[in-house]
C-alpha cells in the first residue's frame, strides 16, 4: 500500500521533472546564434590545444606520456570541454532570479525549487554536451583520427550523468549564497577555475605532481571532468564501479548541503521589486 | 469548510538594508564598516478575507502590498505574526497551498519567452498534476473565455503586453485556484485591455467563486473589480471599507486632461461649480472635478462647447492623492 503510494508520488515527480526538461529543451532550440558562437569558440580552443599538445609530443603519435598518447589526450580534451561548455551558468541564473524578483514565479508553484532547476539544468547540459561533443569530434577526428575507445564510450556516458549532477550541486551550493549576499559571481569564478585545474579540464590529473593528485582525490572536482574523460580514453585504468560510487558519495554529500542551504536561505529570502 | 479564505494576525516583515555613502570612499568605508538599517515593509497587519470576496489591497509604491502578497503565498517568511490561507500556514506549507491558490505578478512573466503560450499551459498542467482530459477541457474553456485562440501558437516575445497578460491570467486559472492573488495585473495596459481583464476576473469570481485578492495603485481596478478595499501605507492598514463607501467619500474626484487646438488663455475656463484648474502649460491643461457638485457630462459638454479640442482624457486621481485624502479625512 505504502509502496504503491510512494510509486505514485515518484511517478508524479518524474512527470513534473520531465515536463520541465522538455520545455527547457524546446526553449534551447531558440538560441541558435548562441550555439553557433559557442561551437565556433570550441573549435578554436580545441585547435589551439591540438597545436600545443602536438608540440609537447613532438608530433609523435606513438609516444606515451604518463599513460596517454597524443590521440588520447586530444579526445580527453574534447570530452572535458564538451561537459564544461555543456553545463549552464546556474549562479547567474539564480542570482538574477533573486535580484529581479523572478524567484517569486518559481516559489508559487507546487514543485521543489531545487528540483525544478535540476531538471532544467540536466536537460540543457545533456543537450549541449552532445552538440559540443559532435563539434569537438570534428577537430579531434581530423587531427588525431577516429575515437576507437570501445567500452570507453559506455564509461563516458554513464559517468557523465553523475558528473553533470555533481556540477549542478556544486554550482547550486554557490548559487544559493545569492539568498544572503548580493553577488555570487566571484565565488562562481573561483569554482570554475578549480574545475579547470584540479578538476582535470585542461589536462588529465595523471600528468600532475603526485602530491597534487593526492589532494585532488579528496575533492569533488575530479568526479566532474576527470572521471568520465579518463574512463572514455583509458577504459579499465580505474574501476568504473568505484568511480560511480565516488560520484554517488559526492552527490549525497552535496545534496545534503544544498537542501540545508536552501532551507536556511529561503527563510531569509528578500525578494526585490516589491 | 471554513468560510474564511485568509486571515492574518500582527503579520510583519522587516528587511536589513545596507546603507552606503556616496562615492568611492563611501564604498570603501562600507567594506570595512558596513552599516545596516532595518526597513519595516509590513507592520502588524490584521486582516480577514472571506471566501468569494473581492478585496483590493491598495497603497502607493513601497507601501508593503507586494511583500504582504508574497508572505500570503508562502514566498517570504514573516518577521513576526501569523497568517492562515485556506487553512494552511503559507511559508510552512507552501507546496500544499500552491495547489489551491493562483498568482499573477503584473511585472513578472510566468510564460516562457521564446515559446508559444500553449507550451506554458502544458508545463503548468503537469506541475499542478492535472489529468490530461481534465486539462484539455479546462484549457479549451479558458481559450474560449479569454479569446486566446489567435495567440496560442505565437512565441510570447511576439505578443503585445495586453495579449500576454490575458495569457498570464488564463494560465493562473488553469488549476481552478480557490484564491487568486493579483499583484498589479493591469500595470502598463491600455484602457481597453484593462477593462477586458477586469471583466474576466469578475467572471471567474462569479462563475467559480474564486476569492480575489488584488493589489494595485490604479483606483479603477478597485472601483470596477472589488467590493472591499483595504488601504495600506507605510506598511500598516490605513483603511478597510466597502468600495461603495470609498467611491462616495473619496473617489468623487476625476481628473480631466485636455489638449486644446490653440494656446490656453487664463480666465477663459467655463465657470462650473466644483471644477478647479490644476495646471496649464501651452495648449495643455488639467482640471479636477468634484462629482458631488457637478456631473462629469456637464463639465465635458461645457468644455467641448468652449474650446476646440485635440485630445481629452478622464482619469481617477492617482493613488497617492487618494491616500492623502484618506489621511486628511482621518481614515
Amino acid at each position: 500500500m505504502i509502496d504503491r503510494k510512494m510509486q505514485s508520488v515518484l511517478s508524479l515527480k518524474s512527470k513534473k521533472a520531465g515536463a520541465v526538461a522538455t520545455i527547457t529543451l524546446r526553449q534551447q532550440l531558440a538560441y541558435k546564434t548562441d550555439f553557433i558562437m559557442r561551437s565556433t569558440f570550441l573549435l578554436l580552443i580545441l585547435f589551439v590545444f591540438v597545436q600545443l599538445w602536438s608540440s609537447a609530443y613532438e608530433g609523435d603519435r606513438t609516444r606515451i606520456i604518463d599513460g596517454y598518447t597524443l590521440k588520447q589526450i586530444i579526445w580527453y580534451l574534447v570530452f572535458t570541454e564538451a561537459i564544461t561548455m555543456g553545463v549552464p551558468s546556474l549562479c547567474s541564473l539564480i542570482e538574477n532570479e533573486v535580484k529581479n524578483g523572478d524567484i517569486a514565479i518559481r516559489l508559487i508553484r507546487p514543485i521543489s525549487y531545487v528540483g525544478y532547476h535540476y531538471a532544467a539544468y540536466l536537460a540543457e547540459a545533456v543537450f549541449r554536451f552532445f552538440i559540443h561533443l559532435a563539434v569537438g569530434s570534428i577537430i579531434a577526428w581530423t587531427f588525431v583520427g577516429p575515437p576507437s575507445f570501445g567500452w570507453g564510450w559506455a564509461g563516458l556516458f554513464s559517468l557523465t550523468l553523475g558528473a553533470i549532477s555533481i556540477a549542478f550541486l556544486l554550482n547550486m551550493v554557490v548559487a544559493l549564497c545569492a539568498f544572503w549576499v548580493e553577488e555570487t559571481r566571484g565565488m562562481e569564478f573561483v569554482l570554475h577555475k578549480l574545475q579547470f585545474t584540479v578538476g582535470g579540464m585542461l589536462l588529465p590529473l595523471d600528468l600532475m605532481p603526485e602530491w597534487l593528485q593526492r589532494i585532488c582525490s579528496w575533492l569533488p572536482f575530479q568526479a566532474m571532468l576527470y572521471f568520465p574523460a579518463r574512463t572514455a580514453v583509458n577504459y579499465g585504468s580505474a574501476s568504473l564501479l568505484q568511480q560511480a560510487a565516488i560520484q554517488a558519495g559526492w552527490i549525497a554529500v552535496l545534496a545534503v548541503c544544498t537542501v540545508m542551504m536552501y532551507r536556511k536561505g529561503v527563510a531569509k529570502l528578500h525578494v526585490n521589486g516589491g | 469548510m471554513s468560510t474564511v479564505a485568509l486571515q492574518t494576525h500582527g503579520l510583519s516583515k522587516s528587511f536589513a538594508v545596507k546603507r552606503k555613502a556616496a562615492g568611492l570612499s563611501g564604498s570603501l568605508r562600507s567594506l570595512w564598516h558596513p552599516q545596516w538599517e532595518e526597513k519595516v515593509a509590513v507592520k502588524r497587519i490584521d486582516l480577514k478575507v472571506d471566501r468569494g470576496e473581492r478585496v483590493a489591497f491598495l497603497g502607493p509604491n513601497g507601501a508593503g502590498k507586494s511583500t504582504t502578497i508574497k508572505m500570503l503565498t508562502g514566498i517570504l517568511h514573516p518577521t513576526s505574526g501569523e497568517a492562515e490561507v485556506l487553512g494552511l500556514t503559507p511559508w510552512r506549507e507552501r507546496t500544499k497551498l500552491a495547489f489551491r491558490i493562483g498568482a499573477v505578478f503584473g511585472q513578472k512573466s510566468q510564460l516562457w519567452y521564446h515559446l508559444p503560450p500553449i507550451d506554458t499551459f502544458d508545463l503548468i498542467s503537469r506541475i499542478y498534476e492535472l489529468k490530461r482530459s481534465e486539462y484539455l477541457a479546462r484549457r479549451a474553456d479558458l481559450i474560449d473565455r479569454f479569446e486566446l485562440g489567435p495567440y496560442l501558437d505565437i512565441p510570447v516575445r511576439k505578443l503585445s503586453l495586453g495579449e500576454r497578460m490575458r495569457c498570464e491570467i488564463a494560465v493562473s486559472f488553469l488549476h481552478r485556484p480557490q484564491l487568486l492573488f493579483l499583484d498589479e495585473p493591469t500595470i502598463g495596459l491600455d484602457v481597453v485591455v484593462k477593462q477586458r481583464i477586469r471583466e474576466l476576473v469578475l467572471e471567474a469570481n462569479r462563475v467559480e467563486g474564486t476569492t480575489v485578492f488584488l493589489t494595485s495603485h490604479d483606483a479603477g481596478d478597485m472601483e470596477e473589480l472589488c467590493s472591499r478595499a483595504v488601504v495600506i501605507h507605510h506598511g500598516g492598514i490605513l483603511l478597510d471599507a466597502p468600495v461603495d463607501r470609498l467611491k462616495r467619500e473619496v473617489l468623487s474626484r476625476k481628473i480631466i486632461s485636455l489638449t486644446l487646438s490653440s494656446s490656453f488663455e487664463a480666465g477663459t475656463l467655463p465657470d462650473l461649480p466644483g471644477t478647479e484648474l490644476m495646471e496649464s502649460e501651452g495648449r495643455r491643461l488639467k482640471l479636477a472635478v468634484d462629482l458631488k457638485q457637478t456631473g462629469i457630462e456637464s463639465v465635458v459638454s461645457a468644455l467641448i462647447g468652449k474650446f476646440r479640442l485635440d485630445d481629452m482624457t478622464v482619469e481617477d486621481p492617482p493613488m497617492e492623492e487618494i491616500i492623502t485624502h484618506i489621511y486628511g479625512s482621518g481614515g
